[in-house]
Order: structure tokens, then sequence, then C-alpha cells
């Protein structure tokens, strides 16, 4: 009996070394800085139509620009030409936004020492992309930093929201609990040529989950994201910033009274409509429902619709977006039935009361991205970066 | 004999407790066969989840007061792309003795179906195998008097 399991065992260690070398090798194929290394890209359209992507790799952040809606790209510019310990995280992505001087900027974290603290950085382009300037930390503050959303507000300010854990060191220090982290923002100052001080818009939020943010009627950042109620309930928020610059109160999204102290890894996303209703979609495993959800608010925030179920429960729906045009909103979500994963989507013509029949935008065998929404002006677009496929924006408006 | 030392054989050119595992397409049925029949604790944790590293100390506690616990640790961290960071972490916890795997495949979600169809990624996750095969699921971190309570219930079969 005894002999068996060390034989099995001994096997299984073998047949697991196998593996990774067969791993290396593919991994070894695309080696270096191409959109084909890459696990994750975000993208943004220019002003001028032009499409940006950001992507990282193990050691490098890059950017290239697109000319004919993804199609083909330009020469990829390497962000931070100093190689270091990019995090690739899906839900810490590099940010990537153009401010009102043309100047785009970037943001990534990178880790530092075992125990993976983040530390965000942030890198300049005045020449559209083509070179970035040395790499500038966007915060003094050395606690640890993930999950960077960068948003140019209407009048071109950018705004930078992250997740922030000075608190906890600070709680840490005087013997206290902190749970979660904080959500932080800082806005680019042009004249400085840095951010302004890192303040702290909300204290324990959930520490392991993207912020989403979106422009109001009015121009101003919106932000999404999963906050911390009671100490222990990871439910989702908004949080609108005024004209001021600083953000308004929070208001619950909806009461899923999921009570837990997991990294979900999974944040939600925020639209706004030309009406001015906030939409958002999220991820729950709350007591009260279970699943990728949607809801809207046509008092900036201060109530919302009941959450609507998305996606076919069988086939574990998940990484939910949702986009806004003058025409239409849309969601978008990933479903997968353990071969084939899908990019599913439904569109509402009337401010979100009522839904298209969901429909298959694009599906792959192997890895994947996060489906992630943009809007160019009148158009709906789909960016998803596979690993067999390559990089798709896929029109929207053109299929419907 | 001729077995048994080929075996040794394999186990040295693979010591066992290195680097974990890579944990690939297939390796759920590999890890589950392998620990067929027998009660086993296998704890799914991440590098870059806060709520992890303050519960996989209480682990290696259990693991130390109660040599009777099976238990299986599975990196599967969005970020655990280095295979170099996990030994030196999981020395410093005091877990470098227990059988560890790590996500080595990018396609995460082939990974997890596998596991269960339903987990979209959320860690800590732990699951209670019984010896008849029956999964207990736990999201977050765990309750250690439960998993403590089940541990005694698996000990007397009847």
């Amino acid at each position: 009996m005894r002999l068996p399991a060390i034989l099995l065992l001994a096997l299984l260690a073998l047949r697991s070394a196998t593996a990774e070398m067969a791993m290396h090798h593919a991994t070894g194929a695309c080696a270096g800085e191409a959109l084909a290394c890459a696990t994750s890209a975000t993208p943004l359209f220019a002003p001028d139509g032009s499409l940006y992507l950001a992507w990282a790799t193990a050691d490098h952040v890059m950017v290239a620009r697109s000319g004919d809606d993804g199609k083909s790209f330009g020469t990829p510019a390497m962000v931070n030409t100093e190689a270091a310990r990019i995090d690739p995280g899906p839900d810490s992505r590099p940010g990537i936004a153009i401010g009102g001087d043309g100047a785009i900027l970037v943001s990534y974290t990178v880790f530092t020492g075992d125990a993976y603290v983040g530390r965000v950085y942030i890198d300049r382009s005045t020449d559209g992309g083509h070179s970035f300037a040395p790499p500038q930390p966007l915060t003094d503050d050395t606690a640890s930093q993930r999950f960077t959303k960068l948003l140019a507000d209407r009048s071109g300010r950018i705004l930078a929201a992250w997740i922030d854990k000075r608190e906890i060191a600070a709680a840490k220090a005087a013997g206290h609990d902190y749970p979660g982290a904080a959500v932080a923002f800082a806005w680019w100052d042009a004249a400085k040529g840095t951010f302004t001080p890192a303040r702290i818009a909300q204290s324990d939020s959930c520490e392991c989950c993207r912020v989403a943010a979106a422009l109001d009627r009015d121009g101003h950042p919106v932000m999404a994201f999963r906050n911390i109620f009671d100490l222990t309930i990871r439910d989702h928020a908004v949080m609108a910033f005024g004209k001021d610059g600083t953000p308004g109160p929070l208001h619950r999204i909806s009461v899923d009274d999921w009570k837990t102290d997991v990294c979900p890894h999974q944040g939600p996303d925020i639209a706004v409509g030309p009406d001015g209703a906030y939409h958002v979609v999220w991820f729950t495993e709350g007591s009260r429902r279970q699943g990728l959800f949607y809801a809207r608010s046509s008092d900036g925030g201060a109530s919302f619709s009941a959450p609507v179920p998305l996606g076919n429960p069988d086939l574990s729906p998940s990484r939910a977006r949702v986009v806004a045009t003058k025409q239409a909103i849309w969601l978008a979500w990933k479903e997968f039935d353990g071969t084939v994963s899908i990019i599913r989507a439904m569109r509402s013509a009337d401010g979100g009361q009522h839904w298209d029949a969901a429909r298959t935008l694009a599906e792959t065998k192997n890895a994947s991205d996060q489906p992630i929404l943009i809007a160019d002006h009148d158009h709906a677009y789909l960016s998803w970066l596979t690993h067999d496929e390559g990089y798709r924006l896929i029109d929207l408006e053109a299929r419907s | 004999m001729r077995w048994a030392l080929i075996a040794l054989a394999l186990l040295a050119a693979h010591p066992a407790q290195a680097e974990p595992r890579p944990f690939v397409q297939g390796s759920w049925e590999q890890l589950r066969h392998l620990h067929q029949g027998h009660p086993t604790v296998v704890h799914f944790w991440g590098i870059t989840c806060a709520p992890c590293m303050v519960e996989m100390p209480r682990w290696a506690e259990l693991a130390k007061t109660d040599p009777w616990l099976n238990l299986v640790l599975v990196d599967a961290d969005p970020v655990g792309q280095d295979p170099n960071a996990d030994a030196p972490m999981l020395k410093k916890m005091g877990l470098a003795e227990t059988e560890s795997w790590r996500f080595a495949d990018a396609f995460s979600e082939k990974l997890r179906f596998e596991i269960d169809p339903k987990w979209h990624g959320e860690l800590p996750l732990t699951l209670l195998i019984g010896r008849d095969g029956t999964v207990r699921k736990i999201v977050g971190s765990a309750d250690f008097d439960d998993v403590r309570h089940w541990l005694e219930g698996q000990k007397d079969p009847g």
C-alpha cells in the first residue's frame, strides 16, 4: 500500500516539472514586451479618435497607438525604461489618461520587497506616447498602493484614485484594528508636474478590488468601489466628486450583505448616461444575492434601482463592465463553460429601463483578459485581449 | 524493492519540499487522486491577498498542533507569476514542509473550473474534503473551531 503512494508522489513531481518546462517554453516564444506576452491591456480613446493601449509584461509597461480602431498599432513605447517588478494583476492593470494639455499619464504598480508591497508610479509623455519621462511615485507615502484608476475630467484635469494602506500602518502603530484599506485620491497638478498630496476619500474599503470611475453629467468623476460597511460587510458604494475636486457623501448601491473578509479580486464598474443617471455593475456573494448585478440611480446615487442579475448562473458570469454612449447603455461580462470563454453583452436604448436580449460578442478557448467596454463619441466597443486571438476591438453598434 | 529504488531516485531528483509544484490543467484530479480516502484540507491562498497572509500562520499552528491534519496549500493568486516567491514566504510562515502547489497556467478560469465551476477566484478559499470525498467550502477566512470540529469528526470513521 505504501509503495504505490510514494511512486505516485514521485511521478507527480516529475510530471509537474515537465509541465513547468513546457510552460516556460510556451512563454519563451513571446518573451519580451510584445502585446502577445501580456495578460491584460487597458484601452483609451484620445480626443482625436485614436486608440491607445497600455499593457504590462514582466518588467515593463508598454504603450502603443492605433489610428485604425485597433486593427494595427505603431511601434510600442517602453514606459519604464528601467526594468521593474510590475504588478500584473488583472484588476491592477496599468492606468492611462490624457490631460487637457495633451500629455499622457500612465500609472502602474511596482512590487517592492518580499511582502509584495505595492508602489504606484506615474510616467508622463508629452509627445503622443512616443517617449516617457522617468517614473515618479504617485505619492510620497510608502505604505502599499495598488489598483489605480486614472481619469481626466471634462476640464482636462486628471484624477488618480487608488487603494492605499497608509491608514493601516497608522492604526497598527496605535494598536487598532483596521479592516480593509482606504480609497485615496489626488489630482494631477500640470503646473508642478506632479500629483497633489494624496487624500483619503473613504477609509475601510476592500483592499483587493479595483476602483472604477466615470464622468458625471457635469464632467466630474464619480467613483464606484467595494466598501466595507459596519467593519465586516463588503458591499458596493458610489462617491461623486464636486466642483471643488473633493468627494461628496458615500452612497451604498445595494444591501447584498456580503459579510466576509475575502479578497474577491473583482471590482465594480460605473458609467453615466447622457441624462446623468449612474449605471453600475458588480459581483457579490452576499447573503441577499449572489452573482453579477446591474442597477441604476437617477438621483446622483441617493437611491438605486433593484439589482438585476446578469448572465447565465450556470456559466459563472464574471468581470462585468458598463459603458454609456449618447444612444445606449451597454453591459458586458464573461461566461465560461469549462472550455470556451464568451463575452456576452446587453444594450438598453432607454437609459437602462429595458434591455435587449443578451448576445455573444466574442469567444476564446484559452487564457483571456477581462472584457473592457469603452466609448468613442457615438460608438461603444469591446476591448479584449486573448492568448489565442490577440487584441480585438469590436464595434458594438456595428453589430446591432 | 526495485519500485522502491526507482521511487526514491525520482524523489531525490525532485525534492518535494522545494518550490511548490506547478498547478496546471489536470492537477486537481491528480491532487484528489493522491489524497483519495484521506480527509484533506485544501487551502487556496495568495501572496497579494491580505486576509490570506493573516490566516496562513493559523494554518501553520493547526498543522503543528494536530499532526493528523492533512493540509495541502495551493497558491491561486492572480499575481502569482513569480515561481520563486512562494518558497521563502511558506518558510517564513512555518509551512515549508506542507504539500504545496501554485497556479502555473495563465488560463486560470480553467484551473478554477476544474476545482469548482462556481469559483470566481475569491481568496482565501478552503475546501474540507472528507474521507468519503464530500467537499465543504469555506469562502474567506476559516473559523478554526469549525475546522477542528470537522477534523475530529473525520478522525472517527464510524
